[in-house]
């Protein structure tokens, strides 16, 4: 259990700027995933904490304590690598024990602990089999197991589970986050995929293009995106957007997308941003019914629990989210509502989300 | 695609024919009378066969025969196979040693920059006889003539460099993070190196002791150039099976056999990991 505090943290790697002026706290015990599209600098930012790479300005700090200088070894830091990093000479029982024999713990101590661990993890029947062999799920919980065994304060992650396959992946996510809750471990969780981020994270780190785009809960990320980018990065299908202007009628703010209109009294702010805006409305949140905007069925796909429908509204295309119970097929009409409480405003040119 | 397949056979053969030839025939020669040594037409089995010419290594004088009197004034091997068995293994671990440390600084840190690693390949790069004649004159002043360390250190030098790009290979094939996680794991750098890249990095270790053995158990120049009478090697020893009328094939031969027991031995056993390292650690 660690604090974890980022203070302007910066990589430069030669002309390439991968980490840039990033400040974050992960308070202790939390899970915080570290979400972004690849290249956006979430791993090195990783590897900071872990100390394999040495920052080049910034300070980290576990505890209040500085770290910038510490060697990764007497880190109480443990990591599990994307592609697990098995000491491949070696079998599954001698992977686990490693971390401890490496810190002079001997004898009954280490099997037990090894049995222990092996116990948790399903590993017992396979500690004699060499790793080389196993197939890839195993070898993320032996990785894992490895690094639990030493028992660090600070858990790093870098894409865990990005080599097994679906179906298995939602497991051991349950089983990951289960065991860090058990060991109350300060975790940070490298991920691309939005949908493990927010069902893993207490907290959740967005990032693109070595900058943090927004720090928040699940909850806030998706319902109170900062920007354009987080909320299309955010949710699946993607955020809809249309592009509008703001117009005044009749002593009344409205928004004015090719025809469409909708009332805007909440964004009285929208008059600062520019002339270019874009409304948003996730396609979970759009409502097909009986009264609303008329829009055509172009696309059906189901997804099983769901259907997710690809409709025009004049010249847009947009997404929506229909239950099972109603049937569509490609060219029907049907009546699109937008809940007032559902919308987003950003502003086209910055990106930025305009609330009231 | 049969046609291929024989086609294959029949170059293997070929190339098999071409590296067996010589063997066989100092085989056959190592097992013959003086009179067939030179025989017209040449017969590969021996007419007469005999095992005088390997007790004339280490009996000198003994049997008595036409063989006996020839090599009168030849020294008995064992000196020279004493200095072998001592100048070429310690050559070659010392070699292999510096090898894969060199290999490692610079798989890992890129130690020396990037010209380093091609430009110890220079001692490989002249003709050993240009290196002799300085390293004589040091040699001189070191008192280093006619040592076994003298030949040690020489050949520690010469070979190094083939150690270095032998193992590198291997090094740069085990992924960074494999160290990383090692080191995460409370691991210092120098346990890392010796408990995980050591093993890991084995066959190719293995197959740069091999070469840079044979290497170092052949050589000849700097041999006969730095020795006269002390640390005369195997090599060496076989040019003295000459004298006025020619050389003596049939002692040649028997000692050529006898030398190359241990090269073979050891190459049979890692065979294994020899295609790699000769495919992945010198081919870039």
């Amino acid at each position: 259990m660690a604090t974890i505090i980022l203070d302007r943290m910066r990589k430069e790697f030669g002309a390439t700027v991968a980490v840039d002026d990033v400040s974050l706290e992960i308070p202790s015990g939390r899970l915080a995933c570290l979400l972004g599209p690849s290249g956006c600098g979430k791993t090195t930012t990783l590897r900071m904490i872990a100390g394999l790479e040495t920052p080049t300005a910034g300070e980290i700090r576990f505890d209040g304590r500085r770290m910038n200088d510490i060697p990764p070894q007497r880190r109480g830091v443990g990591m599990v690598f994307q592609n697990y990093a098995l000491f491949t000479h070696l079998s599954v029982y001698e992977n686990l024990a490693f971390g401890l024999r490496v810190r002079g713990v001997t004898g009954r101590e280490v099997d037990q602990a090894v049995h222990r661990f092996a116990e948790l993890l399903e590993l017992e029947a396979l500690l004699g089999t060499g790793v080389a062999r196993l197939d890839l799920s195993t070898m993320q919980r032996v990785a894992l197991g490895r690094t639990l065994i030493t028992q660090p304060h600070v858990l790093l992650l870098d894409e865990p589970l990005n080599n097994i396959r679906p179906g298995l992946r939602e497991t051991m996510r349950a089983e990951l986050r289960r065991l860090q809750l058990e060991l109350r471990q300060t975790a940070v969780y490298v991920t691309h995929d939005q949908e493990e981020a927010l069902s893993l994270g207490d907290q959740i780190i967005i990032m693109r293009q070595a900058q943090v785009e927004q720090v928040g809960t699940p909850e806030e990320v998706y319902g109170r995106p900062r920007n354009r980018f987080v909320a299309t990065f955010v949710g699946s299908p993607t955020m809809n957007l249309l592009p509008c202007r703001l117009a005044q009628d009749d002593g009344r703010l409205r928004l004015v997308a090719d025809g469409l209109l909708f009332g805007a009294e909440r964004w009285a702010r929208a008059r600062e941003a520019g002339p270019d805006l874009l409304l948003g409305i996730r396609p979970e949140r759009l409502t097909l019914g009986s009264g609303g905007l008329q829009a055509q069925v172009t696309l059906v796909q189901s997804t099983g629990a769901e259907q997710v429908l690809e409709l025009m509204i004049g010249a847009h295309r947009l997404k929506a989210v229909a239950g099972r119970d109603r049937r569509f097929s490609p060219g029907q009409t049907v009546r699109l509502d937008f809940p007032s409480p559902d919308l987003y405003l950003f502003d086209a040119r910055t990106g930025e989300a305009l609330y009231e | 695609m049969r046609i291929l397949a024989a086609l294959r056979w029949l170059i293997a053969l070929f190339a098999a024919a071409v590296i067996l030839l010589p063997v066989v025939w100092t085989l056959s020669i190592s097992f013959k009378p003086p009179r067939e040594w030179v025989a017209y037409p040449p017969r590969l089995i021996p007419e007469e066969p005999t095992l005088a010419n390997y007790q004339v290594l280490f009996q000198v004088g003994n049997p008595v025969g036409a063989i006996a009197e020839m090599t009168r004034s030849a020294e008995s091997v064992s000196r020279a196979f004493l200095n072998s068995l001592i100048i070429a293994p310690v050559a070659t671990v010392a070699a292999t040693a510096i090898g894969f440390f060199a290999a490692y600084a610079v798989s890992r840190y890129g130690a020396g920059g990037p010209l380093f690693p091609l430009s110890v390949l220079t001692t490989r790069m002249f003709p050993p006889i240009a290196f002799a004649i300085p390293l004589l004159v040091y040699f001189r002043m070191l008192d280093l003539i006619d040592t076994r360390l003298g030949l040690v250190l020489m050949y520690t030098g010469f070979t190094a460099a083939f150690s270095l790009w032998m193992i590198k290979g291997f090094i740069d094939g085990v992924p960074r993070h494999i160290e990383e996680a090692a080191l995460l794991d409370g691991a210092s750098r120098w346990r890392v190196l010796f408990t995980i890249t050591l093993p890991m990095v084995k066959g190719g270790i293995a197959a740069a002791l091999l070469f840079v053995f044979i290497l170092n158990w052949t050589e000849f120049l700097l041999a006969l150039v730095f020795s006269s009478r002390h640390a005369t090697t195997i090599p060496v020893q076989v040019s003295h099976y000459a004298g006025a009328v020619g050389r003596f094939y049939g002692p040649q031969a028997a000692l050529g056999i006898v030398a190359s027991l241990p090269v073979v031995g050891a190459g049979y056993l890692i065979q294994r990991h020899l295609v790699r390292a000769f495919t992945f650690g010198l081919v870039k």
